[in-house]
C-alpha cells in the first residue's frame, strides 16, 4: 500500500467559547471549551472559580480527503503568535532561523493548566502545519506550528493569541489582560 | 486584480508596508474564528475589527490583504504587526455594504 498524501480539510467545525477562569484562593487558571457562554461562579473543594474571560472560538478536527482519515483537535486551545517577545525563547530562536525561508511560526496551545498530558503531539502539530500550509500560496510563505512547552515562560509570553475576545460587548475592544 | 491596482481604484489608504500581490475573492467577518476556518489564500478580508490579533489570524490563512472600513481608527500595534508580517493592511471610510459594491462592480466577489 503506497502513502498517503494527505490533503486535509477541516471538518466538525464547531464555534463556541474558550472559558478562563480562575481561583480567587490559589490564583490558578483553568479554560476549557463551552457551547454556551457562562459566567457562573462555583466552589471546588477549596477553590472558587470565576470566569474571567469567554473567548469564541473555533474547535474542529481534521480530515483527509483522500484516505478519510480523522485527526481531533478538540483538545486546541488556540493557536499564539509568535511576537519575539522575549530572546533565547526557543520559539523565538526558530522564527529567527525560519525567517528566511518566509515560514512564520505559531505555538499550539492544549487548555490549561498545562500538563504532560495536555500537549498536542509532534505528530498531530505536523498534520495542523500540514493543513494551514494546503491552504497558503506556499511560493509566497508557510507557516510552522510548535508546541507551546518551547516557550522559554508563557507567563511572560506577549504572544498573540489568536481568538475572539470581547466580541459579545457593544463597547468598544478592551486592552487585553495577561492570560497567564 | 492586484492590490495596488485596487487601492488606486478604490481610494484605500495603505497603512503599512506590504508586497503587492493578486486578489482572489473577499471574506467578510469581525471574527478571527472564523477567518480561520472560512478564509481562503488571496482573499481581501474586510472587517471593522482592528485589534492586532487580526494580523496573526491573517497571516495565518493567507489573505491578501486587510480592509479596516468605515474609517475605524487602527491602532499603532496593529499597523506594527502588520509591517512585520507585511500584510497589507488597508483602511477606507466607506462602510463595508459601500465598499462590497465597488468590489463587485470590480468584478471581485466571494468566494
Ligand atoms: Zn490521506
Ligand atoms: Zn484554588
Amino acid at each position: 500500500m503506497t502513502q498517503c498524501q494527505h490533503a486535509w480539510k477541516m471538518t466538525n467545525a464547531q464555534y463556541g467559547f474558550t472559558v478562563f477562569e480562575r481561583c480567587s484562593h490559589c490564583h490558578g487558571v483553568r479554560t476549557y471549551y463551552a457551547a454556551q457562554d457562562t459566567w457562573d461562579e462555583y466552589r471546588e473543594g477549596g477553590c472558587t472559580w470565576s470566569i474571567v474571560e469567554n473567548a469564541q472560538t473555533l474547535r474542529f478536527d481534521l480530515e483527509c480527503e483522500k484516505c478519510q482519515q480523522q485527526v481531533d483537535f478538540k483538545d486546541l486551545m488556540g493557536l499564539m503568535y509568535c511576537t519575539s517577545c522575549m530572546e533565547d525563547c526557543e520559539v523565538e530562536c526558530a522564527q529567527k532561523a525560519l525567517a528566511p525561508q518566509k515560514t512564520w511560526i505559531l505555538a499550539a496551545f492544549g487548555f490549561l493548566p498545562h500538563a504532560p498530558e495536555t500537549e498536542i503531539s509532534a505528530a498531530r502539530l505536523e498534520i495542523l502545519t500540514d493543513y494551514f500550509n494546503q491552504r497558503r500560496d506556499t511560493s509566497r510563505s508557510r507557516v510552522k506550528i510548535l508546541p507551546f512547552s518551547l516557550i522559554k515562560q508563557v507567563s511572560l509570553c506577549h504572544g498573540e493569541l489568536i481568538h475572539d475576545i470581547g466580541m459579545l460587548s457593544p463597547e468598544p475592544f478592551p486592552e487585553r489582560k495577561p492570560l497567564f | 486584480m492586484k492590490i495596488q491596482e485596487l487601492i488606486q481604484n478604490l481610494g484605500l489608504k495603505p497603512l503599512s508596508r506590504f508586497e503587492d500581490r493578486d486578489i482572489s475573492g473577499v471574506f467578510i467577518s469581525d471574527m478571527m474564528s472564523d477567518a480561520m476556518a472560512n478564509a481562503k489564500s488571496g482573499n481581501l478580508w474586510i472587517t471593522v475589527q482592528t485589534h492586532k490579533s487580526i494580523i496573526p489570524a491573517a497571516n495565518l490563512v493567507d489573505v491578501a490583504a486587510v480592509i479596516i472600513t468605515s474609517g475605524k481608527t487602527v491602532p499603532q500595534d496593529t499597523v506594527e504587526l502588520a509591517d512585520r508580517h507585511a500584510i497589507a493592511l488597508l483602511s477606507t471610510d466607506q462602510p463595508t455594504f459601500d465598499l462590497i459594491g465597488k468590489l463587485y462592480g470590480l468584478g471581485i466577489a466571494t468566494s
